[in-house]
């Protein structure tokens, strides 16, 4: 496995400590900073492959960052949010972040999310008309999509869900992310269409649809679609 | 304040029942030495029950028996004496003071029954602070301090230790999210965030919150077919998260708690079951009042910080919960009531 560098923009000490032992235990390499002026400066020199944002920055919101950030790469960006706020993490979302995590948080978590967000960055590299996730398997080319090798029956906005889906794998969306992206401009707020069609979806790939492997939901956020392996 | 309400309620027949008493008292001692006594004397002695159910603090209650006090002043002492007829209108004014006089204690009263309110809820947040908070934060220091201090624990012992005060520190961490749930619910101006709700998304996210043998082995789950529910994901997943969460701390050990989501004419319930020992009906009625615990079960961490919020998020979605005692169990049944249908799609 290829060591990633990651970036750690994070002004608690305490925290910056944990994240640099634990990277250290994991071979990660790891660079980091306590500034969103730094920040930058570390980015430009290092290229990075993921980076990890605390929202609260001494000298100014983490927000701003990830957005300068957006305008010049498609780098992976995790953000560290000690706010319980869900508002904070959507803005954040929304400003280009692909995840989050919550102070306080579990090493292991945060590297499933790290090691999930480096995946897809590796397989959006090869690029091709099938895009396979566990025991799902979508071809964008004759619009199909396989579940256990059997082709699923899907209503044409269940197929644009789940290839939503499939096409952002381990990656938070929001939920005005996906109802803009699957329904159209003009939906954003219409959540009990996003609703009924993950029930529905849940039925027809989860085993239990109560403790989905796929379509894992974020409370008062959105979603996010597992796959691992 | 809707408890404020209900205390008052409960007691206003008896303490109108005083009042009435303590008028007929005086309006009779006052008949008996009327010629003795000047007529602004017993005007005076007329303003004591006023004052008495001022105190109470209920408006309504104040301004009746003030108008009994007038009715029974005017009639008995003010000339023309036996009737209701008023000359002077400087009488007039004597009735007005009288309803000032009690409109100013009654505010008072009030005030003073929220401070004291107050004081009671702080008393008992200092309360879970002090021994809620400092049984697994003394668990956290104890462990860190032996594994800091001695290098010859084997990795076995180490891991237990280690497991022990990451449990200590998840039940700090649902314990802080409860007190500012409690405290944000019971401001006034908590913000609700309506939307449509899907149970079985909710039952799946409140379930992460458990470890996996509770998940695994001791939950069991049935939902029925609902549509979608009007309601604020964020609040009703706590509630089903503090509703397990107790189902799981009161059960007797290894025995399954039961969770159903069950769709009734108009609404939805939440149903929590779970086996307990024996538990006095009369108590149960107590269980969804802030700090309230069970008096036998001190052992357990927890503040019935939890069943309080419950019953919070409940009221806010204009249902009702109740708790009885079936089966050798505890059964908590949260009704939910549906205001708005989700249209077909």
């Amino acid at each position: 496995m290829k060591n990633y560098l990651i970036q750690i923009v994070e002004d608690d000490p305490s925290v910056k400590k944990l994240l640099e032992i634990t990277f250290r235990e994991y071979e990660f390499n790891h660079i980091s900073c306590e500034s969103k002026k730094n920040a930058m400066m570390l980015f430009l020199s290092h290229n990075p492959d993921l980076l990890i944002v605390d929202l609260g920055l001494s000298d100014g919101d983490g927000k701003e960052f990830i957005k300068q950030i957006r305008e010049i790469s498609k780098i992976p960006i995790v953000v560290l949010s000690a706010r319980h706020d869900e508002k904070e993490i959507i803005l954040a979302l929304d400003a280009g972040a692909d995840d989050y995590i919550t102070k306080p948080f579990s090493v292991n978590e945060l590297l499933a999310r790290i090691r999930a967000n480096l995946r897809r960055i590796t397989s959006d590299a090869t690029l091709s008309s099938k895009i396979v996730c566990g025991e799902i398997e979508i071809d964008l080319a004759s619009r199909s999509i396989f579940f256990k090798k059997e082709q699923l029956k899907l209503t044409p906005i269940e197929y644009e869900l789940l290839k939503y889906f499939l096409l952002n794998t381990n990656k938070t969306l929001t939920h005005q992310q996906i109802l803009k992206e699957v329904w159209g401009v003009g939906y954003q707020s219409e959540m009990q269409y996003l609703r009924t069609y993950v029930n529905t979806l849940r039925k027809k790939i989860e085993q239990n649809s109560t403790r989905p492997n796929y379509i894992k939901t974020e409370s008062g956020i959105g979603y996010r679609f597992c796959c691992n392996g | 304040m809707k408890n404020l309400y209900f205390s008052f309620n409960h007691t206003i027949y008896t303490y109108i029942l005083k009042a009435v008493g303590i008028l007929l008292f005086i309006t009779l001692i006052s008949h008996l030495l009327r010629e003795h006594l000047d007529i602004i004397n017993i005007a005076l002695i007329h303003i004591i029950p006023v004052v008495i159910i001022a105190i109470h603090g209920n408006i309504k209650a104040t301004f009746f028996i003030t108008l009994l006090s007038v009715v029974f002043f005017n009639f008995l002492y003010i000339p023309p004496i036996y009737s209701f007829k008023v000359h002077n209108e400087l009488y007039i004014w004597s009735f007005i003071i009288f309803a000032i006089v009690g409109w100013i204690i009654t505010v008072q009263a009030k005030n003073l029954y929220t401070q004291t309110k107050q004081n009671e809820m702080r008393e008992s947040l200092l309360n879970i602070i002090s021994h809620d908070l400092r049984t697994p934060l003394s668990t956290i220091i104890g462990t860190t301090n032996l594994l800091l201090s001695n290098n010859n624990i084997d990795k076995n012992s180490i891991k237990n230790l280690l497991e022990d005060v990451n449990y200590a520190s998840l039940r700090m961490k649902r314990l802080i999210t409860n007190i500012l749930d409690s405290t944000r619910l019971s401001s006034k101006s908590i913000d609700l965030k309506f939307d449509w709700c899907d149970f079985e998304d909710l039952v799946g996210v409140a379930i992460e919150e458990f470890s996996d043998k509770q998940k695994d082995e001791l939950l069991e789950i049935k939902i029925d077919d609902l549509p979608l529910y009007w309601g604020d994901n964020i609040l009703l997943k706590q509630l089903i998260i503090n509703l397990l969460d107790n189902a799981f701390k009161y059960s007797k050990n290894n025995t399954k708690v039961t969770l159903k989501i069950i769709s009734f004419g108009d609404g939805v319930k939440i149903e929590v079951f779970n086996q307990s020992n024996h538990i006095d009906e009369a108590k149960l009625k107590n269980i969804f009042d802030k700090f309230y615990r069970l008096e036998d079960t001190n052992d357990i961490s927890g503040s019935g910080i939890g069943l309080s919020i419950c019953k919070s998020i409940v009221g806010l979605h204009g249902g009702s919960i109740k708790a009885t005692a079936v089966n050798e169990g505890i059964l908590i049944e949260a009704k939910l009531p549906i205001v708005k249908k989700a249209a077909l799609i």
